[in-house]
């Protein structure tokens, strides 16, 4: 397995990262802009910043066919940026209608919708209507009882997951006439009218949800939440209670993000600054490891550092630390902070092979599973 | 009406459609009521228990029946009764009664019940002082939809209560060992508190 490949861009926390379909360009949200980096060789080096947006940028999707690219911000605001004849970058204001924040943003496969949860309580579903030529929203607000953490896409382009501040994942319909085909029904529905709600799901815990997604086939739905938890359900008819739930806990910080490299598993990343691997099925999920390649190297640190009960009493008196000689003020993850978001990097046939994570750190990495 | 101050009126009330004229217990998983009477018989037979020297097997049924459902009286009660068991198990015995109980069917969820017991054993001070300002602590955290663990820290320790903290973190010290961080933050985000 090849190292990951660490691209180090600022000192400054990545609070969401998306690459282009040919993964030649990375756009970055830094602050109130998005950043976007060109691959160069083996580095990643800054060619444009789309700049709009007057408050910190929550999200940044790149639809892969079309190149648009939708960016959400706590300014309220979502901007669809298209590129112009001469090159530079040409932002269309989204008529969200929120009062809070908006906090994530995902464009629909099909490419012409996308989502933005936010702080209101209230979801936009966001379409272009050609005859006033702008991009409009409709709202899905029942029954959110708190701000949506994040939005996921079934791969009919129809279905929405969404994970809330209230504990809940659900799952909604955003059909939207005129914009979308008729969706073949289901597990999770048949008719499927906007805002129905199809399914609406609790850990044991009810902590707060940080991420939702998706199986590649769309019949199941995992989440992971505050509680250090990843809840997997599997669906079994529409109206009818799910065929199995399962939730694990783990004996790790809570995940943020989470991703399906395939049907059977399931990657994780979060507080903990490391990946983790998830596998399973519908008869039971289990933690099977980490991406994280130097358990091994650290052991020969921890030796050392007790090598002599002598030179451990000397560096804590003279230097306040504990361990003689070893640099204890790095982390022995890749990623030296939390880890915000995860996406998938190269994906063939339902099966990612590579992922890349933005985080805290202001690093993007790119790793094979 | 001159004189009102716009910014201290809480609009979130004037909304019908905002979470504060909204019943967040709906949200959160549904915990059957357990009378203050049920909890005195549950604690009595965990003090049988106990008294017939099996502290392991009291704590395992303490902690396998804590009583979510309880009014503060009961859960202050409970919390009693667990931490005696805690206090008669030896530090020897610590690790393998975990272990124990960490490897059994379900002993993830045990450990994450005994994990809100410490925190909040730890919150209250001292045994003793604790039936004493049972009666100041009735502003339930309950009914503000918070976190009971956070909230009512008794900063003015009394003598005994260095002996009691020291059992708590001696557990505390153990458990994260075996549960990791991942319990302690199970502990904050639990909406089912002891």
């Amino acid at each position: 397995m090849a190292a990951p490949e660490v691209h180090h861009l600022f000192h400054a926390p990545i609070a969401d990262h998306s690459f282009s379909s040919d993964r030649s360009t990375l756009a970055v949200a830094r602050d109130n802009n998005v950043e976007l980096y060109k691959r160069s060789g083996n580095a990643f080096r800054l060619q444009d910043e789309l700049r709009g947006h007057d408050k910190t940028i929550t999200g940044v999707d790149i639809a892969p066919r079309s190149g648009r690219i939708v960016t959400s911000s706590q300014d309220r605001n979502a901007y669809v940026w298209e590129p112009s004849k001469n090159g530079e970058w040409k932002p269309t204001l989204v008529l969200l209608r929120i009062n809070r924040a908006a906090t994530c943003v995902r464009w629909c496969p099909s490419e012409n919708k996308f989502a933005v949860g936010s702080g209101a309580r209230i979801i936009a579903v966001c379409y272009f209507e050609e005859e006033n030529d702008w991009w409009v929203s409709k709202h899905l607000k029942k029954p959110l009882r708190s701000t949506v953490t994040s939005v996921a896409w079934h791969p009919n382009s129809v279905l929405l997951a969404a994970g809330s501040t209230d504990g809940h994942a659900r799952v909604f319909s955003s059909f939207i006439k005129g914009t979308d085909e008729r969706p073949e029904p289901s597990a999770w529905g048949e008719r499927l009218p906007f805002n129905t709600v199809c399914g609406e799901y609790l850990n044991p815990t009810a902590g707060w949800v940080h991420d939702v997604a998706f199986s590649p086939s769309g019949d199941a739905l995992a989440f992971c939440a505050h509680d250090s938890s990843v809840t997997i359900v599997y669906p079994s008819a529409p109206e009818q209670p799910p065929q199995a739930v399962i939730s694990v806990s783990t004996q790790l910080l809570p995940f943020t993000s989470l991703l399906w490299s395939s049907e059977t598993e399931l990657v994780c990343a979060g507080y903990d600054c490391g990946v983790y691997r998830f596998s399973g099925s519908s008869d039971g999920w289990q933690l099977t490891g980490t991406l994280e390649k130097d358990t091994s190297q650290s052991r020969p640190g921890m030796e050392q550092r007790e090598e002599s009960a002598l030179n451990m009493f000397r560096s804590m008196d003279l230097k306040g630390r504990s361990g003689a000689g070893v640099d204890d003020t790095k982390l022995k993850t890749v990623h030296q902070n939390s880890i915000n978001t995860l996406r998938a990097y190269d994906e063939s046939g339902g099966q990612v092979a590579k992922i890349s994570t933005g985080g805290v750190d202001g690093r993007v990495v790119v790793w094979n599973l | 009406m001159a004189n009102i101050n716009w910014r201290t009126i809480n609009i979130d009330a004037l909304d019908p459609e905002s979470s504060y004229n909204f019943d967040l217990s709906t949200l959160t998983p549904a915990v059957q009521p357990v009378s203050t009477a049920d909890v005195q018989t549950l604690t009595g037979q965990i003090r049988q228990l106990l008294r017939g020297g099996d502290a392991s097997g009291a704590l395992q049924g303490a902690l396998e029946n804590a009583p979510y459902g309880a009014d503060e009286q009961g859960k202050a009660a409970h919390l009693s009764v667990v931490t005696e068991c805690l206090n008669q198990i030896r530090q020897a015995e610590m690790t393998p009664l975990l272990q124990r109980m960490y490897k059994a069917e379900g002993g993830s969820e045990l450990c994450d019940t005994l994990m809100k017991y410490l925190y909040k054993g730890m919150s209250q001070g001292t045994d003793t002082p604790t039936r004493n300002h049972a009666g100041a602590k009735s502003m339930t955290p309950q009914a503000t939809g918070g976190f009971s663990q956070a909230g009512g820290r008794n900063f003015g320790g009394t003598e005994g209560g260095g002996q009691a903290m020291s059992v708590f973190l001696s557990w505390h010290e153990k458990l994260v060992e075996m549960v990791g961080p991942g319990s302690i933050v199970r502990v904050m985000s639990d909406r089912r508190t002891v």
